[in-house]
């Protein structure tokens, strides 16, 4: 009979990611709650239920018809009538003018259990948080032994021994389900005393009463009031099966249980007297959830890594209207990949990247590089048909052996993916799954890929572990992701990629959450495997010396467009384009020790974010050779060296007065360009 | 570099000649009790000091326990062993009150820009929190915070905004305006440019400089790339599995490491010129470092010896203790 | 591993120990002695006094505590001050009936919540708002209600299952079966209901993780990684959305045992505290703990064998 005191699971997240703020510009606490709490129907709905409630039981002698106990022995256990709209009970009671008469009454009591529950829950949770691992050691057991207790049946005992006193046996409820809710808010409450903002408290010396006050009890109050409108409607629920089966509030007052439990007696003979007030019951009970789950909904879910079926019906109509616009030429080489005019938007029409085009010949190595935000893994994902759910390929072509990918549709992209481009992502511990052993996910790659039996998978995955450097490879293909070091992760993720002999490899920042040391193995690794395989890469990164190191061709990307193209040591020798310029010369590793410059160069502001995308040059603001030419769109023009294309229609006359990218101050009042939305691309973090 | 004499603390030496900060013999184990006495020391045995108005840079990879030693010189890490000594006192196991009198002057920017200011609170207010703490009334606080706002770039008005209403860099610049605001002598920078963009990197990096030297601070700047830190420190301490491997002058370091595992460091951080790169790769190949994925050495002796191509049973015998070569110390038999 | 069953058990003891002297302490403060309560009204205070202490009432609560202790353990939770009946052999007849009913309901809930978060998961769309509005009216209907309006379709409108009553399964599976349907299904809508909000919140947050994507990109059949590796991911909360869902029938079958006329624990404990019978109350409360925490540390145990991180350690 106690509901599941475990918080609604449904629309709610208690990750450190809901700690943060995730919708800018809308940090005060009040005002995102208040956004959210007027953002659905059907919160809406059940804040006006109940704000009339309250207002009608406040106010019921005013305008009520008949007093709570005036009986009418001519209309006993009476459905709806002219004289008594809900009907009567067996003394002839009206229904409606009891039951609202007693809201205030019912409601308040439920609210002992809420006050009691949640504020003992979430003090026990910030001391717990606050005061170290013996501290919580001793929380944690006891409220697990308060959560193994059989709830309906202690109440039951405590209502033999002290009677139905409503009020004090709401407050025990409260007592026991508190510690449901410090489970809930334990979680939170150690996430938020791990910020680096409590560490920068903690080293002013700030107490631990302080802390918890000012930096985690503020970060709380949302799960609060989530939690509060939850377990607000399970007090309502308890009261009214605790009077259903005879343990209602003593009998002259009116309220919801006594009336509950009268009804309870006429099941059979009159039920219609169970409608009126179980129908009042269930519309408050539904509207406490309603708010409970608005509140509580995670702002902005991270995207789904495989669409819902309605998602993917979706996108296979917007992939259907790319591929009627332009049909793929059946003249394209082998293995050559072939990008033309890609455009990769949100689905609300704002561009993460535009009219992007480079070519990748068989065997050689496309480095993908700019900052974040500058739509290089967008751009690497829409080749694999892997783009997150919301965002998807707008305009252009991608070709591939005589197919355009950006217009194939799901099924035949599952006969490209794995067997013919591949993917090795950032976080090699996160692209594993957690659940199953490296094994597991190699044989069943290379089972599918390859279409070998079980035996010889087996005898492949150990050939392909230690083709990517990996010494014990027996031992590891037992273990599971979390017990390899992130450098041996990122080698069985290559394995992975390469179980299927795919011919293009996408790498999306492979080396960016590795240490120097392993970085520069992997690299070696990409290296020996793409000479000897033959297949080619495209490679996306941040770091200009990992293209130096392995990419035969760059394509520098600034804010969703391609700025300069052509061969590696062409373009990092001698860059053409202002930007390429700048983030060489900010680059502390383009410097030795020995003529280290006393301050770095700038490139001051920072990358606009996609839907601010100025129509000319959009580097031009940030630029400092930006002049009045630059104040139209730029196409892409031969930048004179080999086939090199540069976005810039200054790069000619850059190229002979020979200008560098000097260090700039930081000019006070025009840095801050205060942003409403954030990226919306996730570059590398 | 820490010298056989050691300083006494009840008699301080002069302001000029004490090390702003020392770090002796410093060890750090992990979890409590009995698990503690019997897990690695995540820092085992460092040692290192830093004179007033001194960058020092403190390189390793994951693991290595430089951000251990930040967190512990922070007071946010409880020491197993070995002492902490600032201006002359002994702050190795402070408390609340000690750090309250101390957090003026010692003070930390973190990695993360995300999440090392409260975005429940305006910019104002968490300028203003470490001087309320110490008394400072409001109306000055918020003068202040003001004042150090626009000294790392950002307008005035940026005290009422929120953080999420400034991009990465922007919030980084405001985290080292609430390092400054106390006028600190010495700032510990966890990786404090790690989770930035190469360009607002450079903005960072050029304000900690300026900051330097306009005010002669003294920074622990923690990193794990070395090309960042040799912009900024003065002198390098290089940490493997939390004993330190070489400290020295940056330049010495860098360009001239005399230690195995500092050379493949060295070797390892890839330069955006090809040519340049190709020779640094034929190079680091011919070095002979083994990988380190699955290598775990047991107590004693080196802790780089399984990768190390100079390794010897002396190496599984005996730890290398620091000694002078060249402008460096190195901790290795064969440097 | 054998530390931590070890370790489990010993905190399973000191649950039941701690519920024991409390559901001890909560029997004390109920009013009426036990000769009051099992003599009735107008029982002479002599006869009273007797057999209060027959029963020990008189002695101190430390030594009350140990004797009923004593007993307990060896299976005697004492006899009823109401019709002198053994306490054990009372809920032991009483058990079979709570524990058909909350494992059925358990049972229907799972499978249906599992069903249909899944669906709401994986469809999206229409498809995942209707079921999350049906899902959202189920858990805010109170269970009596619920059960009221089956009983009028079902078994008085159309008489397709008994209104009340229970059948043992000894004496004819197919009744016992009938019987239970009624209060199974009505305890199964808010049941199913809370579990297909925990399955679906978990398999969306399964396919957020980043090895879908992975999957995807070496060819994974659709339904592979729905199915195998999204719902193994999913699997531990939903595990424990369902230990929780029977815990709660279990301690919670009061209201469909009312309403159906069960001979249940449910029905025990009710009647035992309207009558203050103090040693039935106490044995109810403390079979009941047992069971919750038995199952509490099964629970346990299949979150160590399915999370790997947690069996290697």
């Amino acid at each position: 009979m106690i509901p599941n005191t475990a918080p609604a699971p449904a629309d709610e997240t208690t990750t450190a990611a809901a700690v943060l703020p995730q919708t800018p510009g809308q940090s005060a606490a009040k005002k995102f709650a208040g956004s959210k709490l007027f953002g659905s129907p059907a919160s809406i709905a059940g804040v006006i239920w109940l704000a009339a409630l309250v207002a009608a039981s406040l106010t019921a002698p005013l305008w009520l018809p008949f007093k709570t106990e005036d009986q009418d022995f001519t209309a006993v256990l009476s459905g709806p009538t002219a004289a008594h709209w809900l009907g009567t009970d067996e003394l002839g009671r009206d229904l409606l003018s009891r039951i609202f008469a007693s809201a205030a009454g019912t409601l308040g009591t439920s609210m002992i259990t809420v006050i009691v529950a949640v504020g003992l829950g979430t003090l026990l949770a910030m001391l717990a948080a606050a005061a170290g691992d013996r501290a919580e050691n001793v929380i944690s057991r006891v409220t697990e032994i308060m959560m193994s207790l059989p709830g309906t049946v202690i109440i039951l005992a405590v209502i033999g021994a002290v009677g139905t006193n409503i009020p004090l046996i709401m407050g025990i409820l409260g007592v026991l389900i508190s510690a449901g809710i410090y489970r809930v808010m334990l979680g939170q409450a150690k996430s938020l005393q791990s910020q680096l903002y409590v560490d920068a408290a903690k080293v002013d010396g700030m107490g631990m009463a302080g802390i918890s006050l000012r930096h985690v009890l503020p970060g709380l109050t949302n799960t609060i009031v989530v939690q509060a409108a939850l377990i607000f409607a399970v007090g309502m629920l308890i009261q009214a099966g605790l009077a259903f089966i005879g343990f209602g509030p003593p009998i002259p007052e009116p309220s919801w249980g006594g009336m509950i439990q009268g009804a309870s007696q006429h099941v059979y003979d009159a039920p219609w007297l169970m409608v009126p007030t179980g129908a009042v019951l269930a519309l408050t009970v539904l509207a406490a959830n309603a708010i409970g789950n608005a509140l509580g909904k995670a702002p902005n879910a991270t995207a789904s890594h495989l669409p819902s079926a309605a998602a993917r019906r979706q996108r296979a109509k917007s992939v259907a209207a790319i591929a009627a616009a332009a049909p793929a030429p059946k003249d394209s080489a082998k293995d050559t990949l072939s990008v033309r005019n890609l455009s990769v938007g949100v689905d609300n029409g704002v561009r993460l990247v535009t009219d992007v085009s480079f070519d990748v010949e068989p065997g050689t190595v496309l480095g993908l590089v700019g900052e974040s935000g500058c739509g290089k893994t967008m751009t690497a994902l829409s080749l694999l048909g892997l783009l997150p759910s919301g965002v998807s390929v707008a305009e252009g072509q991608i070709l591939w052996n005589g197919t355009n990918l950006a217009a194939a549709t799901e099924k035949a992209m599952e006969g490209i993916r794995g067997r013919e481009v591949a993917l090795i992502s950032q976080e090699p511990m996160r692209a594993l799954d957690p659940m199953f052993t490296v094994g597991y996910q190699l044989t069943a790659a290379i089972r599918r890929l390859r279409g070998t039996g079980r035996a010889d998978a087996k005898a492949e995955a150990l050939g392909l572990l230690e083709k990517v450097g990996i010494v014990d490879a027996a031992r590891i293909l037992k273990t599971y992701p979390h017990q390899i070091s992130g450098g041996m992760a990122q080698r069985v993720a290559i394995a992975l990629a390469l179980s299927g002999r795919p011919r293009l490899l996408v790498a999306d920042e492979p080396t960016t959450a590795l240490d120097v040391t392993v970085q520069a193995e992997i690299l070696s690794l990409l290296r020996s495997l793409v000479k000897d395989t033959g297949m080619s890469v495209v490679m996306v990164t941040h770091d200009l010396g990992v293209v130096a190191d392995l990419c035969d061709q760059v394509a520098v990307m600034y804010a969703g467009q391609v700025v300069e193209n052509g061969r590696t040591d062409s373009i990092l020798d001698n860059p053409r384009h202002p930007y390429t310029l700048a983030l060489l010369a900010a680059d502390p590793h383009a410097n030795h020790a020995a003529d280290m410059p006393e301050r770095l160069a700038t490139i001051t502001g920072q990358v606009p974010q996609p839907k601010d995308w100025p129509s000319t040059c959009r580097f031009a603001s940030r630029c400092q050779f930006a002049g009045s030419a630059c104040t139209v769109p730029v196409p892409l023009l031969p930048s004179g060296a080999g086939d090199g294309v540069v976005r810039c229609v200054k790069a000619d006359e850059l190229a002979v007065v020979g200008l560098d990218w000097v260090a700039t101050d930081i000019p006070a009042r025009h840095v801050l360009s205060l942003s409403e939305t954030r990226t919306v691309e996730k570059d590398h973090a | 570099m820490s010298t056989a004499t050691s300083v006494r603390p009840e008699a301080p030496l002069p302001a000029a000649d004490r090390p702003l900060l020392e770090v002796k013999d410093l060890v750090v184990r992990y979890g409590r009790g009995r698990t503690a006495a019997a897990a690695p020391a995540a820092v085992d045995g460092v040692s290192f000091s830093i004179a007033p108005g001194e960058t020092v840079g403190l390189v390793g990879e994951s693991g290595s326990g430089k951000s251990t030693i930040g967190k512990a010189i922070l007071g946010l890490q409880k020491v197993s062993g070995g002492s902490i000594t600032y201006q002359g006192r002994d702050i190795t196991s402070a408390g609340a009150s000690q750090r309250r009198a101390l957090g003026g002057d010692l003070r930390a920017v973190f990695q993360d820009p995300n999440s090392s200011l409260n975005p429940r609170n305006t910019v104002g207010s968490s300028l203003a929190e470490p001087l309320r703490l110490r008394g400072v009334n409001a109306a000055e606080a918020w003068q202040r915070a003001g004042d150090m706002l626009e000294r790392v770039g950002l307008p005035r008005e940026a005290v009422d905004r929120y953080p999420s209403q400034f991009s990465g860099g922007q919030r980084q610049r405001i985290s080292v305006a609430r390092a400054l605001i106390c006028d600190p002598s010495l700032v510990v920078c966890d990786e404090a440019v790690s989770a930035l963009d190469l360009s607002t990197q450079a903005q960072v990096l050029n304000l900690l400089a300026d900051l330097r030297d306009e005010r002669g601070l003294g920074y622990l700047f923690i990193a794990h790339d070395i090309a960042v830190v040799q912009f900024l420190a003065q002198r390098v301490v290089v940490l493997y599995r939390g004993q330190v491997m070489e400290s020295g002058p940056a330049s010495a370091v860098t360009e001239n490491p005399k230690h195995p595992f500092t050379q493949a460091l060295v070797a390892a951080s890839p330069v955006p010129r090809p040519a340049e790169q190709a020779a640094r790769r034929q190079a680091r190949e011919s070095l002979g470092v083994r990988t380190g994925a699955a290598a775990t050495p047991g107590p004693g002796g080196c802790p780089f010896r399984l990768r190390c191509p100079l390794a010897t049973d002396l190496c599984r015998d005996e730890r290398p203790a620091l000694r002078t070569a060249g402008g460096s110390d190195v901790a290795c038999h064969y440097a | 591993m054998a530390l931590f069953i070890t370790k489990r058990l010993l905190m399973a003891l000191a649950t039941v120990l701690v519920v024991a002297v409390l559901a001890f302490l909560l029997v004390h403060a109920m009013p009426g002695s036990p000769g009051a309560v099992s003599l009735g009204a107008g029982a002479s205070q002599e006869a009273i006094d007797e057999v209060n202490r027959r029963l020990g009432w008189s002695d101190p609560l430390l030594v009350q505590f140990f004797s009923w202790l004593g007993a307990a353990v060896q299976g005697d939770l004492g006899i009823s001050l109401i019709d002198g009946r053994s306490v054990s052999a009372d809920l032991a007849s009483r058990l079979p009936v709570t524990a058909s009913l909350a494992a059925g309901a358990t049972l229907l809930s799972g499978i249906l919540g599992i069903a249909l978060g899944v669906t709401a998961a994986v469809r999206g769309g229409m498809v995942d708002r209707v079921i999350g509005g049906v899902a959202g009216m189920a858990v805010a209907l109170p269970a009596f209600w619920i059960g009221i309006i089956f009983v009028y379709l079902l078994a008085v409108q159309s008489s397709v299952f008994p209104a009340t009553g229970y059948v043992p399964f000894e004496d004819s599976p197919q009744d016992w079966a009938l019987s239970l349907a009624l209060p199974v299904i009505t305890l199964a809508v808010g049941g199913g209901a809370f579990i297909a909000r925990q399955t679906r919140a978990s398999m969306l947050e399964a396919l957020q993780q980043e090895h879908i994507r992975t999957l995807r990109a070496t060819a994974t059949p659709t339904w592979k990684i729905l199915y195998v590796h999204a719902l193994r991911y999913a699997s531990l909360p939903i595990v424990a959305a369902i230990a929780l869902q029977f815990i709660q029938l279990f301690g919670g079958s009061v209201i469909a045992e009312q309403l159906f006329a069960m001979p249940g624990l449910g029905q025990a404990v009710q009647n035992s505290v309207s009558t203050h019978d103090a040693p039935s109350v106490q044995g109810v409360v403390v079979i009941a703990t047992v069971v919750v925490v038995a199952v509490n540390l099964v629970l346990e145990l299949a979150t160590k064998f399915l999370d790997p991180k947690l069996r290697a350690s």
